[in-house]
């Protein structure tokens, strides 16, 4: 804990056309979770305050995590080319006697690759730590070292990125702040719903008393040490602001828990 | 550097009636924003075409050869260089080049490795041994071996990268210090407005048999759809001067020709077919001592087909870069444009004014690359 004993909220609107937060996708098959990681986030920040892959991650990870879905999006499958650096042309199904695999004959030198990324949506990161090390990071993405990327360097945020900071806890901040969808999403849902002034969305918060157990919380960036360990997450719904002025002729259809108001049923 | 700068570059182009990149279906790609299709190429497919515009424009010194026959090639400069026999000279190159400590390929002299390396980076190498060539040639192999461990052969290729590993990066699995990041970030084009994919349905008729058949010789369908596309990329000169060794002289021309090769290239796909080789309608600069900022938000909502897209796209971004700076405050340091609108057609009267309270007059494109320089040299030259 710092000298001064009091923590900060560090808020990232985290928008753009794609974004691909995948937590153990290796080889062929690069997917992703339906809302951003731990490592995605934590990388990010580093990013932006100019850590090498070396660099000690762990005050990073050490901070708060809680996750608001705005706007859900959809799943993007991008078919994908490449081939081997090393020249090498793919492994067949054939063994050899030593049960190795054989190389294809005549040689296939193009490896295809499926990549996911979550299309259209809209994420409220909430970061909590030692007001310093907040101030520094918020510095730090408005003026980060790296050109910064959701999950992905292809995925580059639309703006705006940087919401500011905020104090109190993090169950609080992300309660508070505005509902963040697209204007169009934020009108349709509001002819639906009489422009109620609240909206119940997903979140998911670093708990440790929590009953899920999420496998992203970085050790290690460093190409040939990629670590990861676990950390405790709880799902929980957050009555947030919608910015719609209600209408006192149409009193909203739902009260309290809509969990198909995301969905636009 | 004590400030970082970001170079955005912002392009509204529209491609007529093409497939320029596919997916497993043969359709052009695809993707939802703003809750509507949209006409999408992925960042990589672009970043290649990119990648060899500008190879094909630089000289050969500045050249990146991706090849397994590394010390063939090292042995061809030194027998340039020197009086040496091939076989002697073979010989030194393969010491060498021992000490990147690639792994061998199945032929002799074959490493296992495409490596990706600058024309100019194994001419330094070469250069290395010209003087002392004919007493290397003289030792035996365990000798020579020792006579050159300590010579900076890696170094050679950990500096002085070529401006495509500067740009794009590089990735040796094997030997991580081999390793370079890329400085460039390249977003997926996406249109500006809802696209459908079409489909050509056609015929090819068999020019030989056109008595006794008349059916056709065979039928298909290619898909295809006709966008304005919104693209964007950020180089981080920081990271392109580190990855140049620091020189920002090369850093500068390397942003020149990315901007110069992003702008004026054309994925290939189905070029025969479709012909849709275009030029961008707008090209805008901006550089900012903050962060690189993607005005892709611009077009969330989709530009209505009836409104005139081309010139609706422009009039947006230039709108959507104005509101950013005003909101956030972040006056870039300097911002340039050039399109083709004129303020001649009263449907684009509007679009001319808004770009340019936003960039500026328009301008020719090489005088955009030229001021762009100039501006990135005095900014950094008042940093120092």
């Amino acid at each position: 804990m710092t000298p001064s004993g009091r923590t900060s909220v560090l808020l990232l609107r985290l928008a753009g056309p794609l974004q691909s937060w995948g937590d153990r996708s290796t080889f062929n098959r690069r997917e992703t979770r339906p809302e951003p990681t731990k490592s995605g986030v934590v990388g990010l920040l580093a990013a932006a305050a100019g850590r090498s892959r070396h660099a000690a991650v762990d005050d990073l990870a050490g901070l708060a995590l809680g996750i608001r879905i705005d706007q859900p999006g959809s799943l993007l499958r991008d078919y994908h080319t490449v081939s081997d650096h090393r020249g090498r042309p793919l492994l067949s199904a054939a063994v050899s006697a030593k049960g190795l695999q054989k190389p294809t004959s005549p040689a296939k030198h193009t490896h295809i690759t499926q990549r996911f990324y979550l299309q259209d949506a809209v994420f409220l990161a909430a970061v909590e730590g030692p007001e310093e090390l907040i101030t520094t990071l918020e510095h730090a993405v408005r003026h980060p070292a790296f050109p910064l990327a959701l999950g992905r360097r292809s995925c580059v945020p639309a703006q705006p990125l940087l919401l500011g900071q905020r104090t109190g806890p993090l169950h609080d901040v992300l309660r508070a702040e505005p509902w963040q969808a697209s204007s169009t999403v934020r009108k349709r849902w509001g002819r639906q719903n009489g422009n109620a002034a609240r909206i119940d969305l997903p979140a998911t918060l670093d708990d440790p008393a929590g009953d899920d157990v999420r496998d992203d919380v970085p050790l290690s960036f460093a190409p040939t040490r990629r670590t990861y360990t676990t950390r405790r997450t709880s799902h929980t719904y957050l009555s947030a602001p919608t910015g719609l002025t209600p209408d006192p002729t149409r009193p909203p259809t739902s009260g309290g828990h809509d969990p198909f108001a995301l969905l636009g049923w | 550097m004590t400030q970082r700068l970001y170079i955005d570059v912002h392009v509204v182009q529209t491609v007529p009636p093409a497939n320029l990149n596919r997916d497993d279906q043969g359709n052009p790609k695809e993707a939802i924003y703003g809750g509507v299709r949209r006409s999408r190429v992925s960042s990589q497919a672009w970043k290649r075409a990119t990648r060899q515009h500008f190879d094909d424009q630089a000289p050969e010194a500045d050249r990146a050869t991706r090849t397994k026959r590394l010390t063939g090639e090292l042995t061809t400069r030194i027998t340039q260089n020197t009086a040496l026999e091939r076989e002697d000279a073979g010989r030194i190159a393969a010491a060498l080049l021992a000490q990147l400590g690639l792994s061998q390929g199945k032929k002799a002299s074959d490493t296992a490795y495409l490596l990706f390396y600058g024309n100019a980076q194994l001419d330094a190498v070469a250069a290395l041994v010209t003087n002392e060539a004919t007493d290397l040639a003289a030792l035996d192999d365990k000798a020579l071996a020792d006579a050159v461990k300590e010579w900076p052969v890696a170094e050679t290729f950990t500096t002085g990268h070529p401006v495509g590993v500067a740009l794009f990066g590089r990735m040796v699995a094997d030997i991580p210090k081999l390793n370079v990041d890329a400085a460039v970030q390249v977003a997926h084009a996406l249109s500006t407005h809802e696209t459908q994919l079409e489909f050509d349905y056609f015929t090819a008729v068999d020019d030989k048999n056109e008595k006794e058949e008349t059916g056709a010789g065979m039928i298909g369908t290619i898909g295809f759809n006709s966008a304005t596309l919104y693209r964007y990329a950020t180089v981080g000169l920081a990271q392109l001067t580190d990855n140049l060794g620091g020189n920002t002289e090369a850093a500068l021309d390397a942003l020149d020709r990315f901007v110069d090769s992003f702008t004026l290239s054309v994925p290939t796909g189905y070029r025969n077919s479709f012909a849709h080789r275009t030029r961008p309608s707008l090209v805008a600069v901006v550089v900012r001592t903050d962060q690189p900022v993607n005005l892709v938000s611009a077009f969330e909502e989709p530009v209505p087909a009836a409104a005139g897209i081309q010139a609706n796209s422009a009039r947006r971004l230039a709108e959507e870069h104005l509101t950013a700076t005003q909101v956030w405050g972040d006056t870039p340091l300097y911002a340039a444009a050039s399109h083709t609108f004129s303020t001649r057609e009263t449907r684009t009267k509007d679009t001319v004014e808004t770009l340019t309270q936003a960039f500026g007059e328009s301008v020719a494109f090489a005088d955009l690359r030229a001021t762009l320089r100039t501006r990135i040299t005095t900014a950094l030259g008042e940093q120092a």
